[in-house]
């Protein structure tokens, strides 16, 4: 079965979209660490947010990444006894496996976004002052991101002939 | 508790991802201890709380890079060039080149499609039975997990609260016995094999030198700056990342720039992989150390297995079963809380143990059913996969061996620490 149009080009925008986000959010780690270490051992200096933000990219990153393995198929599972599944029993358990990873990262995203709506409520805040929930905000959103790709999954294992 | 337990066990084997069965098991414990389920967000958020976790990003891209440019043929031109006079060399020369490239490039199964593709031939040619040369490529893909800057090595100093750099001399002498003991295996199983593959030639020596000469700063840097302490790990990671992109993309420009959005998706979509799993298992593992699982395990081991000699054989056949069904990564995420703090009640040093970890781990690269090693060669030399496995057996047996006088030699890993 040939995917409709509109759902193609949203596969080629959705990829596009996590492409820029993981190479700006690399590339940013790759030269704000790189700068660290010129500083300090030329200037015998740093950047006192770097360090901080550098860490906050890493978590950025895991989602990101995390987003991008969704679609790709690539989340670390055990597939042995898929693997030797006939056709139509594996796509059920595809379709089953999926709905409860999109079920679970649901409510991870619900307990995220309250989790950010507390520090917000709070008046939480990371390195030189920022707000925490601007960083935090990455939970919510990217547990989201990954339940609607795995219902999308489920949906398309089910409907599969 | 024991339905849930299944229903869990039922969603790893139809295929569900494990942080996503992580995560469900994490908020239904909590949920029936009372606990706000937000907290599993907050453990999450601890991710950003670990400054070493940046070198693993950092690493994993400059590995895929690197296994993307021509880094691996220079490499074996290099190391053929100066040991290819050798009877029965370039075995030793695959080994100790798969066991650096391996450091470097994680042991995700490149190093059998990027260097294997070239030794496989070139060991046929050279006389080498072909089984043979089958067992030794498949096994040469995990044989450097134990060196420096690998990432297993750096995943298991951060989840077991482990300095790295202690690891990494930790794993010197052992990674090295184990090339040691493969190495005479090859040179004994070889002794026939007399024809060389290539005359020693100066002119060939420096040939292959000049080529490689970007890329042989990498390790002295790297290590060198470890090592000497010149560098943190996340800081040589960093340094890493930049000299390869400089050396790979603006130098040499074996890998054009229209590609690095594929591989930065491709090295970040491993990461993503592996810290999604790291972020659940912060909350999982903080709730079951709530609910006293490692002093239950401890009680449990205890009654069962008296001394440190027996609690480390039933620690091998543990993780020997463990390394048959889990990837390395998650094994290390998932079981290190869990058995670190019962190791060091029969006075096992968390140094030592994480080496016997990831040697232990190592093989379950080479058994089925989810050895990686074994499909990959299965797939890239088009071979079945009881074939594979017959060509490995041998080797697996010495590493077997390896690991257990690894285990029970602690003063192999731990020489260099005080």
């Amino acid at each position: 079965m040939r995917r409709p149009r509109w759902m193609r080009q949203a596969d080629r925008w959705g990829r596009w979209l996590e492409n820029a986000f993981l190479f700006a959010l690399l590339g940013g780690l790759i030269v704000l660490s790189a700068s660290q270490i010129a500083l300090r051992n030329i200037f015998s200096a740093g950047l006192p947010w770097a360090d901080p933000a550098v860490r906050m990219m890493v978590l950025w990153l895991a989602l990101a990444g995390g987003i991008a393995a969704g679609r790709d198929r690539k989340q670390i599972a055990i597939d042995v006894v898929t693997r030797l599944m006939p056709g139509r029993a594996r796509r059920l358990a595809d379709a089953v496996s999926c709905l409860f990873t999109s079920a679970v990262t649901t409510a991870l995203a619900w307990h995220s976004f309250r989790f950010v709506r507390d520090s917000h409520a709070f008046g939480d805040t990371v390195f030189v002052g920022w707000p925490a929930w601007l960083f935090q905000i990455i939970l919510p959103v990217g547990f989201a991101a990954i339940a609607y790709r795995y219902f999308l999954r489920a949906l398309m294992a089910g409907s599969d002939r | 508790m024991i339905l849930t337990g299944l229903l869990l066990l039922a969603m790893v084997l139809l295929g569900a991802p494990l942080f996503a069965v992580i995560a469900a098991g994490a908020m239904l414990g909590f949920y029936r201890s009372g606990i706000d389920l937000s907290v599993v967000a907050i453990e999450f958020f601890g991710i950003s709380e670990m400054p070493v976790l940046v070198a693993i990003p950092l690493f994993t891209f400059a590995g895929f890079v690197l296994s993307e440019s021509g880094s691996a043929r220079r490499l074996v031109r290099l190391s053929n060039a100066l040991l290819g006079w050798l009877p029965g060399g370039l075995a030793i020369i695959s080994l100790a080149a798969c066991a650096l490239f391996t450091a470097f490039t994680g042991a995700s199964g490149v190093t059998i499609v990027a260097l294997g593709a070239l030794l496989f031939p070139a060991l046929s040619q050279a006389g080498y039975r072909e089984r043979f040369n089958l067992g030794l490529i498949t096994t040469s893909g995990s044989l450097g997990l134990l060196f420096a800057p690998s990432l297993p090595l750096i995943l298991y100093g951060i989840v077991a609260g482990v300095s790295i750099d202690q690891l990494f001399l930790a794993g010197i002498l052992p990674g090295l016995l184990m090339l040691a003991v493969l190495s005479g295996y090859s040179f004994w199983i070889n002794r026939h094999v007399r024809q060389s593959l290539a005359k020693a030639s100066w002119s060939e020596i420096s040939g292959a030198l000049r080529e490689a000469v970007w890329e042989l700063p990498l390790p002295v840097f790297v290590l060198g700056g470890i090592y000497s302490g010149y560098f943190a790990v996340s800081e040589a990671a960093a340094v890493t990342a930049v000299y390869v992109i400089l050396v790979e993309m603006v130098i040499l420009r074996e890998i054009p720039w229209r590609e690095l959005p594929r591989i930065i998706r491709e090295s970040m979509v491993l990461v993503g992989a592996i810290l999604m799993i790291l972020g659940v298992s912060l909350a999982s593992t903080n709730y079951m150390i709530d609910a006293g699982v490692p002093q239950r395990l401890f009680e449990f081991v205890d009654t069962h297995v008296s001394g440190q000699a027996t609690f480390l054989l039933a620690l091998l056949i543990f993780l020997l079963v463990l390394g048959a069904i889990l990837d390395i990564f998650s094994a290390i995420i998932l079981v290190v809380p869990l058995v670190l703090p019962v190791a060091s009640l029969y006075g096992v040093h968390p140094v030592h143990l994480g080496i016997v970890f990831l040697a232990a781990m190592e093989l379950g690269y080479l058994t089925p059913p989810v050895g990686l090693n074994l499909f990959i060669s299965s797939f890239r030399f088009e071979r079945s996969i009881v074939d594979v496995f017959r060509a490995t057996f041998p080797f697996f047996v010495l590493l077997l061996i390896t690991v257990v006088i690894i285990a029970y030699w602690p003063g192999l890993s731990l020489v260099f620490l005080n």
